[in-house]
């Protein structure tokens, strides 16, 4: 891992000048962070947290009020920091009237790519996110999820070192859904590091290996997700063929045991609504 | 809570350069983009109009029907190209930042400067794209005109009786002056440098202002007052006239709006004037010093506007 984090942010403010007759709008109040190379974090929080504005300010397309952020070691404020970094848009739109390879063809250009290069790259992109049978297909007439992937594969057509996804499954259907987590996976498996920031905390909690919580401006918690998350005076088994006979007698040493152990509750574990959803909805015609 | 390093150690990096591939890049996608947006209908509409008009003025004497045919066809191609100039550079910013373009094309190594240039190229290469098809059309129709003109007009002086010599070659001469000359191609090399003037313009006023509407409203504020800059400048120098507050706001006027009237030789055109080459030179240089300035203003606003 490099010594480098791969996005510092350092005692981040950010005020909106009022319009007239509305006074100044504080969205983020002195946020810290840090992202190591290689991680996938997650930042979360309600509407209105300053999630996306960190984001903007993190790729330079704002300006902080007070503190830094930087990309790789380079200031957000320099161009050059945009190098290293791939970004999704929440709810990205491209232009109409090109088909997705030509939209990456168009964004490889604007990265100073081009050749054979541009033409390989593209395709690879294509094939990663699927969508090489609607690579002649206008991107008009792409559906949401499309778009979202589409969108994946223009941010990392010039083979960044950081991928920055705002709401990157926001309003794509289950499937689409578990396409872009699994994709997320990849990006980190392949050494990507990933800035994510979603609603669907199941969803965050499922690619994250750590996340910073904002509200109303401020980071209130961060850390690596397993530590947050777990309960620490709790443990949890999972058996499986157990019978009657056998949990009784579990139950009975706990009690045998004493002192603070209890038992608190047992029963079948249950799947998620959204693998029974994969699982229905994968499951081949009946003729 | 883990915190950053309280100062970041910078790495240093090649800075970003301007790259004419890459305005080229986004000029090309632009100007498909506006040609998308029914233009080239709307292109058709006014060849076929213009058509309409070669043919459709009652014959007067060849002299003036030709003045008359270049009068009509260059006011309203001059219309069109200043209408064109101002709507769609008042859309684009506006609709890359709702569609969220703006933000994947930004968030790419790309200046800012490279974006407002290539967004401006793309309009002003579609502005002239249309005015190289129509002054090719215009000029085939001035030239059919020509010759049905001075047949039909020979042909009268034969039934008359006065068909002389000298009588011909005066009325080649007449016919030729108002006929096609490069005087044509001048008056539509005018009316681009008087759009791409004004598209600046429009494209400045993108950058300050959130409403497409204050835009264009903004914008043919200022050509109409740009086409009246003489009249300002006679105010502000008039020392009797008006009061000194009134006098500085019209100064002021006269420094931010466009001198418009010095692309004005279509009527000169009409009359079978001359344009000559220092008029073309300076008219062509005059343009350029207006357009960098409002480009480099439009670059120090759009550098900063918050995203």
């Amino acid at each position: 891992m490099s010594a480098t984090p791969a996005v510092s942010v350092n005692h981040l403010t950010k005020v909106f000048k009022g319009s007239l007759g509305k006074g100044a709008f504080r969205a983020v109040h002195d946020v810290s962070l840090t992202v190591q190379a290689g991680e996938v974090y997650g930042l979360i929080g309600p509407n209105g947290s300053g999630k996306s504005t960190t984001m903007k300010v993190i790729l330079g397309l704002l300006s902080p009020t007070a503190g830094d952020t930087s990309i790789f070691g380079v200031p957000s404020t320099e161009v050059a920091s945009r190098h290293s970094v791939g970004f999704l848009p929440e709810n990205p739109y491209f232009y109409k009237h090109l088909n997705g390879r030509e939209t990456l063809h168009f964004y490889g250009k604007l990265c100073g790519m081009s050749g054979a290069k541009l033409k390989s790259r593209a395709e690879e992109m294509l094939a990663l996110t699927g969508l090489e049978d609607a690579a002649t297909r206008r991107v008009g007439g792409y559906s949401k999820g499309m778009l979202q992937r589409l969108g994946l594969a223009q941010a990392l057509i010039h083979e960044p070192q950081l991928l920055v996804l705002d709401e990157p499954t926001a309003g794509v259907d289950p499937a689409g859904s578990r396409i872009i987590r699994d994709l997320i996976i990849e990006f980190r498996t392949r050494g990507i590091t990933v800035l994510v920031t979603s609603h669907l905390l199941e969803q965050m909690q499922e690619v994250c290996d750590r996340v910073g919580i904002m509200a109303h401006g401020r980071m209130v918690r961060e850390g690596r997700l397993e530590d947050l998350i777990a309960v620490e005076n709790q443990t949890e088994m999972v058996l499986e063929n157990a019978s009657p006979d056998l949990l009784a007698k579990i139950d009975a040493l706990v009690k045998a045991e004493g002192g603070g152990t209890r038992l608190l509750r047992s029963g079948h574990p249950r799947t998620t609504l959204e693998r029974l959803f994969l699982e229905a909805t994968n499951a081949p015609k009946e003729p | 809570m883990s915190t950053a390093s309280p100062s970041t150690t910078a790495v240093s990096v090649a800075p970003v350069r301007f790259s004419p591939q890459r305005v080229w890049t986004l000029a090309y996608a632009t100007m498909t983009q506006l040609m998308r947006m029914k233009i080239l209908p709307f292109l058709l509409l006014f060849c076929v109009l213009v058509a309409a008009m070669g043919f459709g003025f009652s014959v007067i004497n060849p002299e003036q029907q030709l003045s008359q045919f270049k009068t009509m066809s260059l006011g309203v191609l001059q219309v069109f190209s200043i209408v064109f100039g101002i709507v769609s550079t008042a859309l684009l910013l506006p609709k890359d930042l709702e569609d969220r373009t703006l933000y994947t094309i930004l968030s790419k190594p790309v200046p800012r400067f490279d974006y407002i240039l290539g967004k401006l190229l793309g309009v002003l290469m579609l502005i002239a794209s249309g005015l190289v098809i129509i002054d090719a059309l215009l000029s085939l129709i001035l030239w059919m005109q020509q010759s049905v003109l001075f047949d039909s007009a020979v042909a009268q002086l034969h039934t008359e009786k006065q068909d002389t010599p000298e009588v011909v070659a005066q009325m080649r001469e007449i016919v030729a002056k108002q006929g096609l000359t490069w005087n044509l191609h001048w008056a539509v090399w005018a009316i681009f440098l008087k759009a791409a003037v004004v598209t600046t313009v429009a494209l400045l006023l993108s950058c300050i202002a959130s409403s497409t509407l204050f835009t264009i409203v903004i914008t043919f504020c200022i050509t109409i007052i740009g086409h009246g800059h003489a009249m300002i400048r006679e105010f502000v120098f008039q020392p009797n006239l008006g009061s000194t507050a009134t006098r500085i706001a019209t100064f002021l006027l006269a420094a931010i709006c466009p001198d418009l009237a010095q692309f004005d030789v279509v009527d000169s055109v009409a009359n079978g004037e001359i344009v000559p080459w220092a008029a073309v030179y300076e008219m062509t240089g005059i343009a350029a010093l207006y357009m960098t300035v409002y480009l480099f203003v439009t670059h120090l606003v759009f550098v900063e506007k918050e995203l």
